[in-house]
């Protein structure tokens, strides 16, 4: 079996055997696995791949560019977009080095709500990554397409949750500096609790379905080896890394919200193969359900935002002064890092930098492709989970 | 090769086939009846999903709002769809990429914008790496307003395009598509939409040599899809009256 020893990222092409058949390969801009616009020229002796050359930049927006013009109030839906399959860890990320810099204190309430839809958004970017993941492996007409069509059932019913409480299905905008803007039901309560029963119980019948499967074994197994020490001189956080045997999770290490006052369970995984990351992906979603449920009841009362609301969008001023602060966010460490005294006198910010996971992981495919056949590559891909928009920003 | 809208033919190449041939007309007398019901109920989508968008496309071709029962199956490749849906934000470097796909794609063919991005820009218009509406290169014919739109959104969409095929088919398609127009007060593309009067014709022309890699060396040419043509002689600056504000947002609106 392929390992990562010994696999050179900056082979030179033109010094390889000149009799072998070789062939380039552009997997993307426009590839229905790629997960958005994401561009991988591969070069093929025969059918293994012996370079990969990642190539970013056909989602570029210039968000940060953007950041800069608006004020912090303004930037909170923005921010939405970057990571588009779990929206509410952008805002929060950028709420969270706000509020580090103002010195703002968040009320309890607002605490419990931030992590309640914290894990429930790791709940439903899982869901969806798994049912996308179904497909990269099966094709839409190979049989992929029932693990797709049931985690898109069971994620609906965690986008209406939110829908009930902000009234978008993504890109809610519900965070604010200070605290948040919509406030939790009773009915929420009680749609949640049954949501969770249910996805719970699904989530068994997944594991079933690919681990009685001799050929999702066969395609993830000992496939895309990423050693733990890569890992960590990569940048890569989050599931990743927890799959390559890196056991850090910022929820236990450098607790935010309420995490300190929880136990969050976090699960590790030696092999670092494809197989191991969707075991540890699983095991999260199984973790944010037993969190969401642990501190569903005891969500205090009281106010949710925790200063006075402003009625202009250039209310909240950072004159000067730098912070950063980080969130793991469901592909690993989100952070934002925002230096004030922009426009305005310090509506905006002067420079703000966000620090996404997306990017780290997409880096790492120069070490993971080569040797690997080109319908493996898509499975590494896959299990990768970049999302272009935090990739590009 | 210029695209233009207004030229495009609808006529089914197999219809002019079938009518020529004697008796066969007699035949099949609702041929053209059973054409149209056949292109208005099997499109074919072909998802130019870049962003967020393309997640809810994925939403809307799953489960709880299931495209396929109207007969619309998502495929990967261009050259067997009748139908782009462009989802989420077209940047400067994937503009090119979408106007060859969208060459490739087999007429009749039809071209769904969805979201804000696809249709103006939303407020990435100004940045320097977007592209303010794809209907600066490639013709739209349905605009599907939101951030992003609701599955049941693009679903509505794609049954106002059933009904635009047909009206098109029975020449009875008395109004243009609306379109959304962009309001005074903010930026106005570089280069004109493809319904803008004032656009040089040449610039489609350009824009199809460009994006199939013609004329401007192997390299696709990327400034070429966002800027305007270098004119010897200034072009005459067209009348600055505002758009009519009564049609301008019922298609945008929420």
């Amino acid at each position: 079996m392929h390992s990562v020893t010994g696999v050179d990222p900056h082979l030179d092409i033109e010094s390889y055997d000149p009799s072998a058949d070789l062939m380039v390969l552009n997997l993307g801009p426009q590839h229905p696995s790629t997960h958005g616009v994401f561009r991988v020229k591969l070069y093929l002796d025969g059918e293994i791949i012996i370079k990969a050359v990642p190539y970013a930049g056909y989602l570029h927006r210039g968000v940060e560019k953007l950041c800069e013009e608006l004020t912090f109030v303004q930037v909170i839906p923005i921010v939405d977009k970057n990571d588009y399959v779990s929206p509410m860890m952008n805002e929060q990320a950028i709420a969270m080095a706000c509020e580090a810099m103002l010195g703002i204190e968040v009320p309890p309430r607002a605490l419990y709500l931030r992590t309640i839809f914290a894990e429930l958004q790791r709940l439903a970017s899982h869901l969806l990554w798994l049912g996308t993941f179904g497909m990269d492996l099966g094709g839409a007409l190979g049989g992929g397409a029932s693990l797709f069509m049931y985690c898109f059932r069971e994620r609906e019913t965690v986008l209406g949750l939110f829908e009930e409480v902000t009234g978008c299905r993504f890109h809610y905008n519900t965070h604010a500096v200070g605290g948040n803007r919509h406030d939790i039901t009773p009915r929420f309560t009680q749609d949640t609790k049954a949501t969770l029963e249910v996805i719970e119980k699904r989530i068994d019948e997944y594991v079933e379905i690919f681990s009685s499967n001799g050929i999702y074994r066969d395609r993830t197994w000992g496939i895309g080896v990423l050693d733990g020490e890569l890992a960590s001189s990569l940048g890569i956080t989050g599931p990743l890394a927890r799959a390559s045997g890196v056991d850090h999770d910022l929820r236990r290490d450098a607790p935010y919200h309420i995490y300190g006052e929880l136990e969050v369970n976090v699960f590790t995984e030696s092999a670092g193969d494809c197989f191991a990351r969707t075991l540890v992906r699983l095991n999260e979603m199984r973790e944010s359900i037993r969190i969401v449920r642990e501190i569903i009841d005891s969500v205090p009362e009281g106010p949710i935002l925790g200063m006075k609301p402003g009625k202009s969008p250039g209310h909240i001023k950072i004159d000067a002064g730098q912070g950063y602060s980080c969130l793991e966010s469901p592909r690993g460490e989100l952070g934002t890092y925002v230096i004030g005294g922009g426009n305005s006198r310090g509506a905006s910010a002067y420079r703000l930098k966000i620090r996404s996971p997306s990017l780290h992981a997409a880096s790492c495919i120069p070490y993971l492709f080569p040797g690997h056949t080109v319908s493996d590559a898509v499975a590494i891909l896959g299990t990768l989970d970049p999302i272009m928009g935090e990739v590009d920003r | 090769m210029a695209v233009d809208e207004t030229q495009r033919t609808y006529d089914h190449p197999l219809y002019q086939h079938v009518e020529r041939m004697p008796g066969l007309s007699v035949a099949l007398g609702n041929i053209d009846q059973l054409l149209t019901w056949g292109s208005a109920n099997s499109l074919w989508i072909f998802p130019m999903a870049t962003s967020c968008c393309g997640i809810e496309f994925m939403a809307a071709a799953a489960s709880a709002v299931d495209l396929d029962r109207m007969g619309s199956i998502p495929r990967g490749t261009p050259r067997q769809c009748d139908v782009m849906v462009v989802a989420g934000t077209i940047t400067v470097k994937m503009a090119p990429r979408v106007k060859k796909l969208w060459e490739q794609m087999p007429e009749p063919k039809w071209c769904v914008a969805m979201g804000s991005c696809a249709i103006s820009g939303d407020f990435y218009r100004d940045i320097y790496s977007v592209i303010p509406g794809i209907d600066t290169f490639i013709p739209v014919d349905v605009y599907v307003p939101g951030c992003p739109p609701n599955p049941e959104a693009l679903m509505h969409g794609l049954l106002r395009l059933q009904e635009k095929i047909r009206m098109l088919r029975e020449g009875k398609l008395t109004r243009e598509e609306l379109r959304p127009e962009s309001p005074p007060n903010l930026n106005r593309p570089a280069i004109g939409r493809l319904h803008d009067p004032e656009r040089d014709p040449l610039t489609s022309e350009e824009q199809t040599d460009s994006a199939a890699g013609l004329g401007f060396g192997d390299n696709l040419n990327l400034a070429r899809i966002r800027r305007p043509r270098p004119t010897a002689e200034p072009r005459p600056q067209p009348g600055a009256e505002p758009q009519p504000a009564a049609d301008s947002d019922e298609e945008s609106a929420p």
